[in-house]
C-alpha cells in the first residue's frame, strides 16, 4: 500500500491548499478596504470648493431676488428665476456631500485655500467674482434699466469667478460626482454670461 | 491471498483510515483546530475593519468641547411680541419672522435678540462680546467672523462673560478671543447638525442693527 498516497496526507495538502486560498482572499479584501480611496478630508480641495461655491451661489441667489424686486423686464426676471433655483439646488447638493463625508461646513481658517496651492500657503483670498456690499446696497437702490444693467453686469463678473472657481477643482479632484457638478456649473454659466453680455447690449449697456 | 489474509488486510486498512480520520480519531486535531481558528480570525479582523472604515464618522454628532452648555427642546414659534429668553444671551426660543443677516457680518451695536435667535435657527454661530474687550481680541474675532458664512457678532452689555459663542441650543462662554475652542465651536455648529432649518438664508432680511 506503500504505492498509494496515505488519505491523510491527501487531506492534508487540501486543508493547506484551502486555508492558504482563504488568507489570501482575505489579505485582498483587506487591501482593498484599507487602500480604497476614502472620502475627501477637510483640507481637500473637494470640501473647500463645496464650503465656497455654496458661499459664492448664495450671493448670486441673493442678487438675483433683489434684481427681481427692481424691475419687471420678463427676461432678466426669468433669468434671475433660473439662477435662484440653479443655484440654491446647487447649495444643497454640496451641502449634503459635506454631510455625507462627515465634515464642518466652515474652516475657521478661512476660504479659499483650497485653491492657492498646496495646503493652501497663502491663507485666505477673497472669492473671485463676489459683488461689495457697498455693489449689493447699490443694485438695491437702482430699478428699472439701471437695476438690470447693474445686476447683468456684477452677474456676469460673478459668474465668471464661479467658472474659474469650478475649472480650479477639476484641475485637482477626481471624484465623480464633484468632477459632474464642476462641469455642469462651467458648461452653464458659460452659456449665461454670453447671454448676459447679450442682454446688456440690448440694454444699451456694454458687454463686460 | 487467503480470504482471512484479504479479512485482515481490509481490516488493517480500515483501522488505519479510522485512525487517520480527523471525524472519527480519538486524538485532539489540534492542527486544524489551530489553523481554522487562525483563517476564522482574519475573517472576523477583515470584517470588523471592513465595518468601522465604511461607518460614517459619529464623532462630530455630539462635539466634545470643554464647557459646552447645550439645550433642548427649545420652542421655535414666529411672533413679533418680546420673548423672554431663559438664557442671556439666548441659544434659542420663540423669535421673530425676521431674521439678522449673518453672512459674516460685524455689527458694531447691540442686536434684538428676537432677531439674532431667528438667525440661529438658520444654522449661524452669533459671537457676543461684552463692550470693553481689548481691541486686538476684538480684531481677532472680526477676522474670523468676516470670512466667515453664517457668523455674526454684536456687542452684549449685559454679558457675564468676556466672549460668548451662540448656535441653536449650544452656548460657550470664553474669556479670550484666542481660545482654541472658538473654532472648534464654528467648525461644530455653523450650518451644523443643531440647524433648525438647513438651507435657510443668512442675508436678505433685517441688515442692521
Amino acid at each position: 500500500m506503500t504505492e498509494d498516497t496515505p488519505p491523510a496526507t491527501k487531506g492534508r495538502t487540501v486543508t493547506i491548499a484551502v486555508a492558504v486560498l482563504v488568507l489570501l482572499v482575505g489579505a485582498v479584501l483587506v487591501a482593498l478596504t484599507a487602500f480604497r480611496p476614502g472620502d475627501p478630508g477637510t483640507g481637500d480641495p473637494e470640501a473647500g470648493f463645496a464650503r465656497d461655491m455654496s458661499t459664492h451661489h448664495a450671493q448670486a441667489v441673493r442678487m438675483s431676488f433683489i434684481v427681481r424686486d427692481g424691475t419687471d423686464d420678463a427676461e432678466v426676471r426669468l433669468l434671475a428665476y433660473d439662477i435662484i433655483n440653479t443655484q440654491s439646488a446647487q447649495i444643497g447638493m454640496m451641502t449634503a456631500w459635506l454631510d455625507e463625508w462627515g465634515l464642518p461646513k466652515t474652516d475657521p481658517a478661512g476660504p479659499m485655500r483650497w485653491m492657492s496651492g498646496h495646503g493652501g500657503h497663502q491663507g485666505a483670498t477673497a472669492m473671485p467674482g463676489m459683488a461689495t456690499r457697498d455693489q449689493l446696497a447699490e443694485l438695491e437702490r437702482a430699478s428699472g434699466r439701471a437695476a438690470e444693467v447693474q445686476y447683468l453686469r456684477l452677474m456676469v463678473a460673478h459668474h465668471r469667478g464661479g467658472v474659474a472657481m469650478a475649472e480650479a477643482v477639476l484641475a485637482r479632484t477626481g471624484h465623480d460626482r464633484v468632477r459632474s457638478l464642476a462641469r455642469t456649473m462651467v458648461t452653464g454659466q458659460n452659456a449665461e454670461i454670453a447671454q448676459m453680455n447679450r442682454m446688456l447690449r440690448q440694454r444699451g449697456g456694454t458687454a463686460v | 491471498m487467503s480470504k482471512s489474509a484479504r479479512n485482515k488486510n481490509a481490516r488493517n486498512t480500515h483501522a488505519r483510515g479510522a485512525r487517520q480520520n480527523a471525524l472519527t480519531q480519538r486524538e485532539t486535531p489540534w492542527g486544524p483546530i489551530v489553523f481554522f481558528t487562525v483563517v476564522g480570525l482574519v475573517a472576523v479582523l477583515a470584517i470588523g475593519y471592513a465595518f468601522v472604515q465604511s461607518r460614517p464618522s459619529s464623532a462630530d454628532d455630539r462635539p466634545s468641547i470643554a464647557g459646552l452648555v447645550t439645550k433642548d427642546d427649545l420652542d421655535s414659534g414666529h411672533t413679533s411680541a418680546a420673548v423672554k429668553y431663559a438664557t442671556d444671551p439666548p441659544m434659542g426660543g420663540d423669535h421673530h419672522p425676521t431674521w439678522q443677516n449673518c453672512n459674516g457680518r460685524v455689527y458694531d451695536a447691540a442686536l434684538r435678540n428676537e432677531n439674532a435667535v431667528h438667525s440661529l435657527e438658520h444654522g449661524a454661530v452669533w459671537i457676543t462680546y461684552r463692550p470693553g474687550l481689548p481691541a486686538a481680541q476684538l480684531d481677532v474675532l472680526k477676522g474670523k467672523v468676516t470670512r466667515t458664512d453664517y457668523t455674526f457678532m454684536s456687542p452684549y452689555p449685559s454679558l457675564d462673560s468676556p466672549i460668548v459663542l451662540s448656535a441653536w441650543g449650544n452656548q460657550l462662554k470664553i474669556d479670550d478671543a484666542s481660545d482654541p475652542r472658538v473654532d472648534k465651536f464654528l467648525r461644530a455648529f455653523v450650518k451644523g447638525p443643531q440647524t433648525l432649518e438647513p438651507g435657510a438664508p443668512c442675508d436678505g432680511a433685517k441688515d442692521t442693527p
